[in-house]
């Protein structure tokens, strides 16, 4: 006795010709067909039973050849799909050339079987309808960045500065910035003190590649001597190792890639306009974020005055006493806000720069998936280097649970490679609970206090 | 369950920026090697067990540091509480050898009163082709410091075990012998929960399930 269970994964195309089902036509959808059939095969006690089961159909799978419908429309109506009863449970009795079941035992085996296609129905439903929710949940994703575009488009950024502090403008904000117009928002909130023009980018690249072209190739040979005094010449090199390191995954930014040469450009050229601070690891990092939202000089202008923020400076230049201030602003925010996870960190001692180093370097964008990462960039140009830590704060808030339960190893990993996935909403929940102030004294105050003491 | 240990040995990995650091060690705790890795900035945290001897774990928690000289104000407050540490450079790159040096002094100076058991490690040695510190030379060197010398490769895994684990086991020598010794507040050494006479893991099972919470 056998039982066969064949379970269609494809929900669209079924195309699966048993018991007179005819496979629908696919409506014109972007994505190739992707057929899984898996087969599972198992012993069972007696019944004989075939069971062939199609996950769903859709209602768009069933219009006919002469019901054309545009790709858009089509999507939208694969959203309603409804389970069907193609539960094909079928029950036989013993083939002929075995002696026939007893009565008794063809009643249970019947109502098992019964049993069985009601479960299957259940889940069937359930899982129906959570996918169901699931896209309805996507496509109101998608409406709302729609209209939020919009919003932003047609009457945020015309009207910036009157708007950009208003109470909707500053929730909407906070909410996610569209993608269509994260790059020009970004923009507008770091701002331009250093009044960057697109010309003064052209000098500085023009600058680099001059530099690129007299640099040698290191060869063993010729650079004896000042092995150790290299760092500055030997960055212009870094800078090539580290590009192709820079979001590794995404395959844009290697040697090859779309990106490349902009972000070596990008980095290149700040080495010239801030020779005193260079190219430091992790810059690579934010300068490739912001290639991902704007164009190549709006990019430079944006990564520039974004480094010459206080905090940013104080990280990249590696003032490790003034870091230190950073910290203990930190700390004093962590006690007020987690008094118990601080304890714990402090018994173990696991300082804030072992995880704060890596997130504030990079912007996140190393350690969060990069949407998270962006929407984080969101409220950092909102409201400036305090939404960083408050960011960290939101990050322990969410994660305290798991973390009290470690040794001060598994904290570090666990800070240092975040999980996958970190669920959005429930993080900024957590950040908004975050209270930055601390016996009346806001983020600032708390910082420059920790730089005189 | 966590697996019980005999001591816990924090290690530290420095070298030049783009050595390999990180890979190497993902190869030793990981067991696989990464094509493509991105830069570390700040620390990174590895840990594995050793079975030095039957019954004898130790566990090794590995501080995967920033090899750019800018880092070095941060990472430098990293060596005092590490009894261990790999030196790496990259036998296809002369002046991450010649930084060795560099990277020794920096670590003396700032691990007073305590010392570093240091391995000098000349890395992707599979790339004997483009090669350009002999082994010889980097021996004489690793001599002079009175260090050992391995070469290894992350790629082949050639002798990445061997690197850790030697290091340990000379790490575990001089704890025994009383030359290192474990210290309230100093993280080099911490001594486990199990007595030495525990030699299997099914007696370790039995005995000594704790709560680390």
């Amino acid at each position: 006795p056998l039982v066969t269970q064949c379970v269609n994964m494809e929900q669209r195309d079924p195309g699966w010709k048993l018991f007179g089902k005819v496979p629908p036509r696919e409506g014109p959808v972007k994505d190739p067909k992707r057929i899984q059939k898996f087969v599972f095969l198992w012993f069972f006690s007696d019944p004989f039973l075939f069971f062939c089961h199609q996950e769903y159909e859709t209602k768009s799978g069933r219009a006919g050849p002469g019901n054309p419908t545009s790709p858009r429309q089509s999507v939208r109506k694969n959203l309603d799909f409804e389970p069907l009863s193609t539960t094909a449970l079928i029950l036989e009795d013993r083939p002929a050339n075995l002696p026939a079941k007893p009565a008794e035992e063809a009643q249970k085996h019947r109502q098992q079987y019964e049993e069985m296609v009601a479960q299957a129905k259940k889940r069937e439903l359930k899982d129906a309808q959570k996918k169901k929710k699931q896209l309805e949940d996507r496509c109101k994703l998608e409406d709302s960045i729609g209209s939020a575009a919009q919003t932003w488009n047609q009457e945020i950024l015309p009207n910036w500065s009157t708007m950009c502090t208003s109470r909707r403008v500053r929730d909407l904000w906070w909410q996610g910035i569209p993608p269509s117009v994260r790059g020009k928002v970004w923009s507008l909130a770091v701002g331009n003190d250093l009044n960057i023009t697109h010309e003064l980018y052209s000098i500085c690249l023009a600058r680099a590649k001059e530099k690129w072209k007299t640099t040698p190739a290191p060869s063993s040979e010729t650079e004896t001597e000042d092995a150790g005094s290299s760092d500055r010449e030997s960055s212009l090199e870094l800078i090539k190792l580290d590009i192709s390191r820079t979001f590794p995954q995404l395959c844009i930014f290697q040697q090859g890639g779309p990106y490349h040469d902009v972000l070596h450009s990008i980095l290149g050229a700040y080495t010239c306009y801030r020779p005193d601070v260079g190219y430091v690891q992790g810059m690579s990092f934010i300068a490739a974020v912001l290639i991902l939202n704007l164009d190549t000089a709006d990019a430079f202008i944006a990564f520039a005055n974004l480094l010459n923020k206080p905090c940013q400076m104080a990280f990249f230049r590696v003032d490790h006493s003034l870091m230190l201030t950073y910290f203990a602003a930190f700390e004093v925010f962590f006690e007020e806000n987690l008094p118990k996870l601080f304890a714990h960190f402090k018994k173990n001692n696991l300082t804030p720069d072992i995880y704060l180093i890596d997130w504030i370097f990079t912007l996140y964008s190393k350690s969060l998936p990069l949407d998270l990462a962006c929407r984080v960039w969101d409220v950092f140009c909102r409201d400036g280097e305090e939404f960083l830590f408050r960011t960290a704060l939101g990050l322990l808030r969410l994660y305290q649970d798991v973390l009290t339960c470690m040794d001060f190893i598994h904290m570090a990993q666990f800070l240092t490679r975040l999980p996958d996935l970190i669920p959005a909403e429930q993080l900024f929940q957590h950040i908004a609970a975050v209270h930055m102030t601390s016996r009346n004294r806001k983020w600032g105050q708390v910082q420059s206090a920790s730089y005189y003491s | 369950m966590e697996t019980i240990w005999l001591y816990q040995f924090r290690l530290i990995v420095i070298g030049d920026s783009t050595v390999g650091k990180s890979c190497l060690i993902r190869r030793f705790t990981e067991g696989r090697f990464a094509q493509v890795s991105d830069p570390t900035v700040g620390v990174d945290f590895f840990s594995r067990l050793v079975e030095i001897e039957p019954g004898k774990r130790i566990k090794l928690q590995i501080w995967d540091t920033a090899g750019q000289e800018r880092f070095r104000s941060i990472t430098r407050a990293y060596y005092r509480n590490s009894v261990g540490g790999l030196l790496l450079f990259d036998i296809t790159n002369r002046r991450s050898f010649q930084n060795v040096h560099n990277w020794l002094e920096e670590a003396q100076s700032h691990v007073q009163p305590h010392s570093i058991v240091f391995l000098l490690v000349g890395h992707k040695c599979d790339l004997e082709a483009q090669r350009q510190v002999t082994q010889q030379e980097a021996e004489k060197l690793a001599g002079a410091y009175g260090m050992r010398y391995v070469e290894t490769s992350a790629r082949d895994a050639i002798n990445v075990e061997k690197a850790f684990v030697d290091l340990t086991r000379d790490i575990f020598e001089l704890v025994r012998s009383g030359d290192i010794k474990i210290q309230d507040g100093w993280e080099g050494v911490k001594s486990g929960f199990v007595p030495n006479t525990v030699h299997s893991s099914e007696e370790v099972t039995k005995g000594g399930r704790q709560c680390f919470c």
